[in-house]
Protein backbone atom coordinates (compact mmCIF):
# COMPACT_ATOMS: atom_id res chain seq x y z
CA UNK A 1 0.00 0.00 0.00
CA UNK A 2 1.23 3.58 -0.61
CA UNK A 3 -0.49 4.66 2.59
CA UNK A 4 3.32 3.82 3.96
CA UNK A 5 5.08 6.11 1.60
CA UNK A 6 2.48 8.79 1.13
CA UNK A 7 2.09 10.69 4.16
CA UNK A 8 -1.68 11.09 4.71
CA UNK A 9 -3.62 14.96 5.24
CA UNK A 10 -6.23 14.63 7.52
CA UNK A 11 -9.36 17.23 6.30
CA UNK A 12 -11.10 17.01 9.49
CA UNK A 13 -9.64 15.85 12.72
CA UNK A 14 -11.27 15.50 15.98
CA UNK A 15 -9.89 14.72 19.28
CA UNK A 16 -12.55 14.00 22.07
CA UNK A 17 -14.98 16.22 21.06
CA UNK A 18 -17.62 16.60 23.93
CA UNK A 19 -20.77 18.77 24.41
CA UNK A 20 -23.75 18.40 26.47
CA UNK A 21 -27.18 20.76 26.47
CA UNK A 22 -28.27 21.48 30.15
CA UNK A 23 -26.48 18.74 31.70
CA UNK A 24 -27.46 16.37 28.86
CA UNK A 25 -24.41 15.00 27.33
CA UNK A 26 -25.02 15.37 23.00
CA UNK A 27 -21.30 14.50 21.81
CA UNK A 28 -18.91 12.71 24.23
CA UNK A 29 -15.45 12.02 23.15
CA UNK A 30 -15.75 11.51 19.87
CA UNK A 31 -12.61 11.58 17.71
CA UNK A 32 -12.71 11.54 13.98
CA UNK A 33 -10.01 11.75 11.31
CA UNK A 34 -11.17 12.61 7.24
CA UNK A 35 -8.73 11.56 5.12
CA UNK A 36 -7.94 14.02 2.33
CA UNK A 37 -9.95 13.01 -0.68
CA UNK A 38 -12.41 10.76 0.92
CA UNK A 39 -16.08 10.58 1.50
CA UNK A 40 -16.90 10.36 5.15
CA UNK A 41 -20.17 9.29 6.08
CA UNK A 42 -21.40 10.37 9.63
CA UNK A 43 -24.70 8.11 10.55
CA UNK A 44 -26.94 8.31 13.57
CA UNK A 45 -30.48 8.48 14.81
CA UNK A 46 -32.17 11.99 14.72
CA UNK A 47 -30.84 13.65 17.86
CA UNK A 48 -28.18 11.39 18.16
CA UNK A 49 -25.87 14.08 17.74
CA UNK A 50 -24.70 14.23 13.77
CA UNK A 51 -25.21 17.95 13.57
CA UNK A 52 -23.62 19.21 16.92
CA UNK A 53 -20.74 17.36 15.71
CA UNK A 54 -20.78 19.24 12.35
CA UNK A 55 -21.95 22.92 14.39
CA UNK A 56 -18.50 22.20 17.10
CA UNK A 57 -16.19 21.23 13.67
CA UNK A 58 -17.33 24.24 12.45
CA UNK A 59 -16.97 26.64 15.39
CA UNK A 60 -20.58 27.36 15.21
CA UNK A 61 -21.04 25.91 18.68
CA UNK A 62 -18.15 25.41 21.10
CA UNK A 63 -17.72 22.24 22.21
CA UNK A 64 -16.98 21.78 25.98
CA UNK A 65 -14.07 19.85 25.52
CA UNK A 66 -11.65 18.25 22.91
CA UNK A 67 -10.03 19.74 19.84
CA UNK A 68 -11.38 20.13 16.32
CA UNK A 69 -9.00 20.87 13.02
CA UNK A 70 -10.38 22.18 9.63
CA UNK A 71 -7.74 21.64 6.75
CA UNK A 72 -5.47 21.82 10.01
CA UNK A 73 -6.47 24.84 11.04
CA UNK A 74 -9.37 25.86 14.03
CA UNK A 75 -12.18 26.97 11.92
CA UNK A 76 -13.52 29.68 14.80
CA UNK A 77 -9.71 31.28 15.20
CA UNK A 78 -9.13 31.33 11.28
CA UNK A 79 -12.53 31.64 10.08
CA UNK A 80 -11.98 33.78 7.23
CA UNK A 81 -9.26 31.25 5.97
CA UNK A 82 -10.66 28.38 6.49
CA UNK A 83 -13.78 29.19 4.74
CA UNK A 84 -12.05 30.00 1.80
CA UNK A 85 -11.42 26.46 0.96
CA UNK A 86 -14.57 24.84 2.97
CA UNK A 87 -17.79 24.37 1.36
CA UNK A 88 -21.17 24.06 4.09
CA UNK A 89 -24.48 22.90 3.75
CA UNK A 90 -26.72 23.31 7.15
CA UNK A 91 -29.80 21.19 7.65
CA UNK A 92 -32.01 23.96 7.76
CA UNK A 93 -30.47 26.56 5.01
CA UNK A 94 -32.51 29.59 4.86
CA UNK A 95 -32.29 32.89 2.52
CA UNK A 96 -33.60 36.25 2.34
CA UNK A 97 -37.26 36.11 2.00
CA UNK A 98 -37.62 37.66 -1.75
CA UNK A 99 -34.26 36.89 -2.89
CA UNK A 100 -33.93 35.18 -6.56
CA UNK A 101 -31.62 32.04 -7.36
CA UNK A 102 -29.13 33.68 -9.27
CA UNK A 103 -28.60 36.48 -6.58
CA UNK A 104 -28.56 33.83 -4.02
CA UNK A 105 -25.82 32.42 -6.34
CA UNK A 106 -23.79 35.94 -6.83
CA UNK A 107 -23.92 37.21 -3.36
CA UNK A 108 -22.97 33.84 -2.21
CA UNK A 109 -19.99 33.55 -4.95
CA UNK A 110 -18.61 37.05 -4.69
CA UNK A 111 -17.48 36.28 -0.93
CA UNK A 112 -14.27 34.15 -2.29
CA UNK A 113 -11.54 34.44 -3.95
CA UNK A 114 -11.96 31.98 -6.51
CA UNK A 115 -15.17 31.04 -6.89
CA UNK A 116 -17.13 28.19 -9.56
CA UNK A 117 -18.65 29.17 -12.21
CA UNK A 118 -22.65 28.92 -10.61
CA UNK A 119 -24.35 28.84 -13.59
CA UNK A 120 -22.95 26.10 -14.47
CA UNK A 121 -23.24 24.46 -11.31
CA UNK A 122 -26.74 25.41 -11.81
CA UNK A 123 -26.79 23.50 -14.96
CA UNK A 124 -25.29 20.39 -13.78
CA UNK A 125 -27.32 19.85 -10.74
CA UNK A 126 -30.55 20.30 -12.84
CA UNK A 127 -31.58 23.74 -12.05
CA UNK A 128 -29.89 25.75 -14.67
CA UNK A 129 -33.65 27.00 -15.79
CA UNK A 130 -34.40 28.15 -12.60
CA UNK A 131 -31.86 30.99 -12.03
CA UNK A 132 -34.43 33.64 -12.32
CA UNK A 133 -37.07 32.14 -10.25
CA UNK A 134 -37.69 33.33 -6.37
CA UNK A 135 -35.81 30.76 -4.28
CA UNK A 136 -38.83 30.78 -1.89
CA UNK A 137 -40.87 29.03 -5.11
CA UNK A 138 -38.71 26.22 -5.79
CA UNK A 139 -39.69 22.95 -4.72
CA UNK A 140 -38.32 21.17 -1.52
CA UNK A 141 -35.81 18.87 -3.43
CA UNK A 142 -34.64 21.93 -6.02
CA UNK A 143 -33.80 23.92 -2.94
CA UNK A 144 -31.53 21.27 -1.87
CA UNK A 145 -30.14 21.18 -4.89
CA UNK A 146 -29.53 24.59 -4.58
CA UNK A 147 -27.86 24.73 -1.21
CA UNK A 148 -25.76 21.79 -2.52
CA UNK A 149 -24.55 24.31 -5.16
CA UNK A 150 -24.10 27.24 -2.56
CA UNK A 151 -21.69 25.17 -0.91
CA UNK A 152 -19.61 24.27 -3.73
CA UNK A 153 -19.63 27.89 -4.87
CA UNK A 154 -16.28 28.33 -2.82
CA UNK A 155 -14.26 25.41 -5.51
CA UNK A 156 -13.82 23.69 -1.84
CA UNK A 157 -11.19 21.33 -0.99
CA UNK A 158 -13.89 20.06 1.68
CA UNK A 159 -18.00 19.88 1.72
CA UNK A 160 -19.93 19.47 4.33
CA UNK A 161 -23.30 18.41 3.12
CA UNK A 162 -25.88 17.79 6.30
CA UNK A 163 -28.66 15.55 4.86
CA UNK A 164 -27.57 16.21 1.72
CA UNK A 165 -30.07 14.44 -0.28
CA UNK A 166 -33.21 14.46 2.16
CA UNK A 167 -36.82 15.28 -0.34
CA UNK A 168 -34.96 14.49 -3.26
CA UNK A 169 -36.40 11.79 -5.73
CA UNK A 170 -34.64 8.86 -7.08
CA UNK A 171 -33.38 10.57 -10.05
CA UNK A 172 -32.06 13.63 -8.48
CA UNK A 173 -30.50 11.07 -5.95
CA UNK A 174 -28.65 9.47 -8.21
CA UNK A 175 -27.62 12.64 -10.44
CA UNK A 176 -26.25 14.03 -6.83
CA UNK A 177 -24.23 11.06 -6.06
CA UNK A 178 -22.92 10.53 -9.70
CA UNK A 179 -21.75 14.58 -9.20
CA UNK A 180 -20.53 14.03 -5.67
CA UNK A 181 -18.68 10.92 -7.16
CA UNK A 182 -16.96 13.48 -10.03
CA UNK A 183 -16.10 15.67 -7.47
CA UNK A 184 -13.97 13.38 -5.28
CA UNK A 185 -12.67 11.83 -8.66
CA UNK A 186 -10.96 15.39 -8.64
CA UNK A 187 -9.97 15.40 -5.19
CA UNK A 188 -12.80 16.66 -3.23
CA UNK A 189 -13.09 15.73 0.33
CA UNK A 190 -16.66 15.20 1.34
CA UNK A 191 -18.21 15.00 5.40
CA UNK A 192 -22.02 14.33 4.69
CA UNK A 193 -24.51 12.63 7.42
CA UNK A 194 -27.35 10.60 5.36
CA UNK A 195 -30.54 8.64 6.76
CA UNK A 196 -30.31 6.67 3.46
CA UNK A 197 -27.94 3.77 3.62
CA UNK A 198 -28.11 3.00 -0.29
CA UNK A 199 -26.28 6.47 -0.49
CA UNK A 200 -24.05 6.01 2.25
CA UNK A 201 -23.08 2.40 0.73
CA UNK A 202 -22.56 4.19 -2.79
CA UNK A 203 -20.61 7.25 -1.20
CA UNK A 204 -18.86 6.85 1.71
CA UNK A 205 -15.14 5.66 2.39
CA UNK A 206 -15.55 5.35 6.01
CA UNK A 207 -18.31 5.53 8.10
CA UNK A 208 -19.43 6.54 11.90
CA UNK A 209 -22.31 5.36 13.90
CA UNK A 210 -23.21 7.73 16.68
CA UNK A 211 -25.86 6.61 19.23
CA UNK A 212 -26.45 9.31 21.62
CA UNK A 213 -23.54 11.32 20.98
CA UNK A 214 -20.96 8.41 21.09
CA UNK A 215 -19.37 6.58 18.42
CA UNK A 216 -20.05 3.14 17.98
CA UNK A 217 -18.75 1.81 14.70
CA UNK A 218 -15.95 3.80 13.20
CA UNK A 219 -14.42 1.61 9.79
CA UNK A 220 -15.73 1.01 6.00
CA UNK A 221 -18.87 0.32 5.26
CA UNK A 222 -17.82 -3.66 4.79
CA UNK A 223 -16.30 -3.76 8.26
CA UNK A 224 -19.85 -2.89 9.57
CA UNK A 225 -21.49 -5.29 7.70
CA UNK A 226 -18.99 -7.99 9.11
CA UNK A 227 -18.52 -7.17 12.78
CA UNK A 228 -22.37 -6.73 12.90
CA UNK A 229 -22.99 -10.21 10.91
CA UNK A 230 -25.54 -8.55 8.38
CA UNK A 231 -25.51 -8.66 4.71
CA UNK A 232 -27.04 -5.41 4.43
CA UNK A 233 -25.54 -1.99 5.75
CA UNK A 234 -29.07 -1.10 6.72
CA UNK A 235 -28.92 -4.17 9.27
CA UNK A 236 -26.02 -3.94 10.30
CA UNK A 237 -26.66 0.35 10.98
CA UNK A 238 -29.76 -0.61 13.02
CA UNK A 239 -27.82 -2.84 15.08
CA UNK A 240 -25.45 -0.95 16.10
CA UNK A 241 -27.94 2.27 16.19
CA UNK A 242 -29.63 -0.06 18.44
CA UNK A 243 -32.72 0.55 16.54
CA UNK A 244 -33.70 -3.27 15.53
CA UNK A 245 -36.70 -3.08 14.16
CA UNK A 246 -39.55 -5.90 14.96
CA UNK A 247 -39.39 -8.48 13.03
CA UNK B 1 -14.23 45.97 -3.13
CA UNK B 2 -15.51 43.54 -5.46
CA UNK B 3 -17.10 41.39 -2.51
CA UNK B 4 -18.50 44.62 -1.21
CA UNK B 5 -19.76 46.57 -4.03
CA UNK B 6 -21.86 42.48 -5.83
CA UNK B 7 -23.03 42.39 -2.03
CA UNK B 8 -24.24 45.94 -1.82
CA UNK B 9 -26.01 45.32 -5.34
CA UNK B 10 -28.20 41.93 -4.28
CA UNK B 11 -29.11 43.22 -0.82
CA UNK B 12 -30.03 46.97 -2.30
CA UNK B 13 -32.63 45.38 -5.33
CA UNK B 14 -33.90 43.10 -1.84
CA UNK B 15 -34.38 46.19 0.62
CA UNK B 16 -36.29 47.92 -2.40
CA UNK B 17 -38.14 44.91 -3.71
CA UNK B 18 -39.02 44.63 0.59
CA UNK B 19 -40.64 48.41 -0.33
CA UNK B 20 -41.03 49.11 3.62
CA UNK B 21 -37.76 51.67 3.30
CA UNK B 22 -39.19 53.30 0.15
CA UNK B 23 -42.15 53.97 1.75
CA UNK B 24 -40.64 55.45 5.42
CA UNK B 25 -37.22 56.88 4.07
CA UNK B 26 -38.41 58.14 0.66
CA UNK B 27 -42.11 58.94 -0.03
CA UNK B 28 -42.83 59.96 3.55
CA UNK B 29 -40.32 62.67 3.93
CA UNK B 30 -42.04 63.53 0.69
CA UNK B 31 -45.56 64.29 1.63
CA UNK B 32 -44.43 65.49 4.54
CA UNK B 33 -42.86 68.02 2.52
CA UNK B 34 -45.97 68.71 0.73
CA UNK B 35 -47.95 69.18 3.71
CA UNK B 36 -46.19 71.43 5.35
CA UNK B 37 -45.35 73.57 1.84
CA UNK B 38 -49.31 73.84 1.71
CA UNK B 39 -50.06 74.97 4.87
CA UNK B 40 -47.04 77.15 5.27
CA UNK B 41 -46.08 78.27 2.14
CA UNK B 42 -43.57 80.53 1.71
CA UNK B 43 -44.43 82.74 5.11
CA UNK B 44 -41.56 83.91 6.73
CA UNK B 45 -41.02 81.50 10.22
CA UNK B 46 -42.01 84.58 12.15
CA UNK B 47 -42.91 87.83 11.92
CA UNK B 48 -39.46 89.69 10.05
CA UNK B 49 -37.94 86.52 9.86
CA UNK B 50 -35.49 86.57 6.99
CA UNK B 51 -35.97 82.92 5.94
CA UNK B 52 -39.55 80.99 5.45
CA UNK B 53 -40.92 78.62 7.78
CA UNK B 54 -39.83 76.07 5.18
CA UNK B 55 -36.78 77.24 4.68
CA UNK B 56 -36.35 76.69 8.69
CA UNK B 57 -37.89 73.03 8.77
CA UNK B 58 -36.02 71.71 5.89
CA UNK B 59 -33.62 70.04 8.33
CA UNK B 60 -36.02 68.51 9.69
CA UNK B 61 -37.62 66.66 6.84
CA UNK B 62 -33.97 65.31 5.57
CA UNK B 63 -33.83 63.56 8.95
CA UNK B 64 -37.21 61.44 8.60
CA UNK B 65 -35.35 59.16 5.83
CA UNK B 66 -32.78 59.27 8.63
CA UNK B 67 -34.56 58.41 11.02
CA UNK B 68 -36.64 55.08 9.10
CA UNK B 69 -33.27 53.88 8.21
CA UNK B 70 -31.38 53.99 11.46
CA UNK B 71 -33.67 53.29 13.79
CA UNK B 72 -36.06 50.87 11.69
CA UNK B 73 -34.81 49.45 8.64
CA UNK B 74 -31.01 49.20 9.41
CA UNK B 75 -31.41 47.13 12.92
CA UNK B 76 -34.60 44.98 11.84
CA UNK B 77 -32.60 44.02 8.63
CA UNK B 78 -29.41 42.63 10.59
CA UNK B 79 -31.74 41.49 13.30
CA UNK B 80 -34.07 39.08 11.07
CA UNK B 81 -31.22 38.07 9.20
CA UNK B 82 -29.77 36.71 12.37
CA UNK B 83 -33.62 35.11 13.55
CA UNK B 84 -33.74 33.28 9.69
CA UNK B 85 -30.09 32.34 10.61
CA UNK B 86 -28.98 33.58 7.30
CA UNK B 87 -25.94 34.93 9.90
CA UNK B 88 -25.55 31.74 10.21
CA UNK B 89 -25.26 30.50 6.83
CA UNK B 90 -22.46 33.86 6.32
CA UNK B 91 -20.74 32.40 9.13
CA UNK B 92 -19.21 29.80 7.05
CA UNK B 93 -17.81 31.67 4.92
CA UNK B 94 -15.11 34.60 4.87
CA UNK B 95 -17.45 37.59 5.22
CA UNK B 96 -16.25 39.66 7.85
CA UNK B 97 -18.79 41.25 10.28
CA UNK B 98 -17.54 44.75 9.11
CA UNK B 99 -18.16 43.70 5.66
CA UNK B 100 -21.77 42.82 6.54
CA UNK B 101 -22.72 45.74 8.68
CA UNK B 102 -20.74 48.48 5.99
CA UNK B 103 -23.02 47.07 3.08
CA UNK B 104 -26.36 47.69 5.13
CA UNK B 105 -25.12 50.66 6.38
CA UNK B 106 -24.50 51.92 2.76
CA UNK B 107 -27.78 51.52 1.37
CA UNK B 108 -29.41 53.67 4.35
CA UNK B 109 -27.14 56.37 3.56
CA UNK B 110 -28.30 56.05 -0.07
CA UNK B 111 -31.83 56.04 1.11
CA UNK B 112 -31.18 59.42 2.71
CA UNK B 113 -29.07 60.96 -0.03
CA UNK B 114 -32.16 59.75 -2.27
CA UNK B 115 -34.63 61.58 -0.10
CA UNK B 116 -32.77 65.13 0.20
CA UNK B 117 -32.02 64.60 -3.89
CA UNK B 118 -36.08 64.73 -4.47
CA UNK B 119 -37.01 67.05 -1.36
CA UNK B 120 -34.71 69.97 -2.04
CA UNK B 121 -35.78 70.34 -5.51
CA UNK B 122 -39.19 70.31 -4.97
CA UNK B 123 -39.07 72.60 -2.23
CA UNK B 124 -36.86 74.99 -4.44
CA UNK B 125 -39.17 74.94 -7.33
CA UNK B 126 -42.75 74.77 -5.09
CA UNK B 127 -41.88 77.33 -2.38
CA UNK B 128 -38.84 78.99 -3.03
CA UNK B 129 -36.48 77.44 -0.48
CA UNK B 130 -33.38 78.71 -0.86
CA UNK B 131 -29.70 78.00 1.68
CA UNK B 132 -29.78 80.91 3.37
CA UNK B 133 -26.44 79.64 5.37
CA UNK B 134 -23.85 77.50 4.37
CA UNK B 135 -24.51 74.16 2.20
CA UNK B 136 -21.13 72.69 2.94
CA UNK B 137 -21.47 73.10 6.79
CA UNK B 138 -24.98 71.73 6.07
CA UNK B 139 -23.81 68.58 3.99
CA UNK B 140 -21.04 68.36 7.03
CA UNK B 141 -23.92 68.60 9.91
CA UNK B 142 -25.75 66.07 7.78
CA UNK B 143 -23.57 63.45 7.25
CA UNK B 144 -22.73 63.65 11.04
CA UNK B 145 -26.30 63.11 12.24
CA UNK B 146 -26.83 60.39 9.38
CA UNK B 147 -23.66 58.71 10.46
CA UNK B 148 -24.05 58.80 14.48
CA UNK B 149 -28.10 57.40 14.25
CA UNK B 150 -27.10 54.59 11.53
CA UNK B 151 -24.60 53.49 14.06
CA UNK B 152 -27.12 53.24 16.64
CA UNK B 153 -28.36 51.39 14.78
CA UNK B 154 -25.64 48.77 13.76
CA UNK B 155 -25.33 48.32 17.32
CA UNK B 156 -29.17 47.57 18.07
CA UNK B 157 -29.23 45.24 15.08
CA UNK B 158 -25.66 43.76 15.64
CA UNK B 159 -26.73 42.70 19.26
CA UNK B 160 -30.32 42.36 19.89
CA UNK B 161 -31.16 38.60 19.77
CA UNK B 162 -33.66 37.95 17.85
CA UNK B 163 -35.80 40.27 15.06
CA UNK B 164 -38.55 40.63 17.93
CA UNK B 165 -35.84 42.31 20.78
CA UNK B 166 -34.16 44.41 17.63
CA UNK B 167 -38.06 45.94 16.58
CA UNK B 168 -38.87 46.45 20.24
CA UNK B 169 -35.79 48.66 21.02
CA UNK B 170 -35.85 50.41 17.50
CA UNK B 171 -39.92 51.56 18.27
CA UNK B 172 -38.40 52.93 21.45
CA UNK B 173 -35.36 55.05 19.58
CA UNK B 174 -37.33 55.50 16.81
CA UNK B 175 -40.94 57.07 17.33
CA UNK B 176 -39.83 59.65 20.13
CA UNK B 177 -37.58 60.54 18.12
CA UNK B 178 -39.32 60.88 15.39
CA UNK B 179 -42.02 63.07 16.79
CA UNK B 180 -40.45 64.64 19.54
CA UNK B 181 -37.02 65.76 18.11
CA UNK B 182 -38.79 67.80 15.62
CA UNK B 183 -38.33 65.55 12.53
CA UNK B 184 -42.32 65.42 11.77
CA UNK B 185 -43.18 68.38 15.01
CA UNK B 186 -41.55 71.15 13.94
CA UNK B 187 -39.40 72.19 17.12
CA UNK B 188 -40.70 75.84 16.95
CA UNK B 189 -44.33 74.91 17.87
CA UNK B 190 -43.51 72.81 20.75
CA UNK B 191 -44.05 74.99 23.99
CA UNK B 192 -40.97 75.74 26.17
CA UNK B 193 -41.30 72.75 28.70
CA UNK B 194 -41.33 70.05 26.14
CA UNK B 195 -38.47 71.81 24.25
CA UNK B 196 -35.99 71.79 27.14
CA UNK B 197 -36.78 67.70 27.73
CA UNK B 198 -36.50 66.90 24.26
CA UNK B 199 -33.40 68.44 23.69
CA UNK B 200 -32.01 65.77 25.20
CA UNK B 201 -32.32 63.82 21.93
CA UNK B 202 -29.42 62.88 20.03
CA UNK B 203 -31.15 63.90 16.86
CA UNK B 204 -32.68 67.00 18.42
CA UNK B 205 -28.88 68.21 18.45
CA UNK B 206 -28.21 66.91 14.90
CA UNK B 207 -31.17 68.86 13.81
CA UNK B 208 -30.08 72.01 15.55
CA UNK B 209 -26.65 71.91 14.00
CA UNK B 210 -28.26 71.33 10.30
CA UNK B 211 -30.86 73.91 11.04
CA UNK B 212 -28.26 76.20 12.12
CA UNK B 213 -25.95 75.76 9.03
CA UNK B 214 -28.66 75.89 6.59
CA UNK B 215 -30.11 78.76 8.17
CA UNK B 216 -26.54 80.63 8.53
CA UNK B 217 -27.40 81.40 11.85
CA UNK B 218 -24.98 82.21 14.64
CA UNK B 219 -24.26 79.06 16.49
CA UNK B 220 -22.22 79.52 20.20
CA UNK B 221 -22.08 75.87 20.60
CA UNK B 222 -21.23 73.97 17.16
CA UNK B 223 -18.54 71.81 18.90
CA UNK B 224 -21.14 70.11 21.75
CA UNK B 225 -23.78 68.42 19.28
CA UNK B 226 -20.59 67.82 17.04
CA UNK B 227 -18.56 66.10 19.38
CA UNK B 228 -21.87 64.38 20.99
CA UNK B 229 -22.77 63.03 17.61
CA UNK B 230 -19.05 61.70 16.82
CA UNK B 231 -18.43 59.87 20.23
CA UNK B 232 -21.99 57.98 19.66
CA UNK B 233 -20.72 56.95 16.42
CA UNK B 234 -17.62 55.70 17.55
CA UNK B 235 -19.30 53.78 20.69
CA UNK B 236 -22.21 52.41 19.14
CA UNK B 237 -20.08 51.41 15.68
CA UNK B 238 -17.42 50.02 17.89
CA UNK B 239 -19.97 48.13 19.99
CA UNK B 240 -21.72 46.53 16.80
CA UNK B 241 -18.42 44.75 15.51
CA UNK B 242 -17.14 44.12 19.21
CA UNK B 243 -20.14 42.04 19.91
CA UNK B 244 -21.49 41.31 16.70
CA UNK B 245 -23.41 38.24 17.10
CA UNK B 246 -24.05 35.40 13.80
CA UNK B 247 -26.93 33.86 15.97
Amino acid sequence: MSETIKKIEEAVLTKGLTKSYQGRTVLKDLNLSVKAGTVFGLLGANGAGKSTTIECILGTKQAEGGTALVLGRDAKKDRRTVFQKVGVQFQEGDYQPEIRVSELCEETACLYERPADWRKLCERFGIGDKTGHAVKSLSGGERQRLFIVLALLPNPKLVFLDELTTGLDARARRTVWKILEDLKGEGLTIFLTSHFMDEVEALCDEICILRKGEAVFYGTVEQAKSQSGCERLEDAYLKFADEEVVA
Amino acid sequence: MRTFFSLLKTELKLNIRNMNMVIFAVIMPVVVLVILGFIYQTKPAFPGAEYTFLEQSMSAVCTISICAGGLMGLPLVVAGYRERKILKRFRVTPISPVMLLGVEFTIYVLYAAVSMALVFPMAAVFWGVRIPGSPAAFLGSWLLTLVSTLSIGMMVGGIAKNEKMASVIACLLYFPMLIFSGATLPFEVMPEMMQKIVALFPLTQGIQLMKAAFLGMHTESVWVPAAVMGIVTILCAGAAVKFFKWE
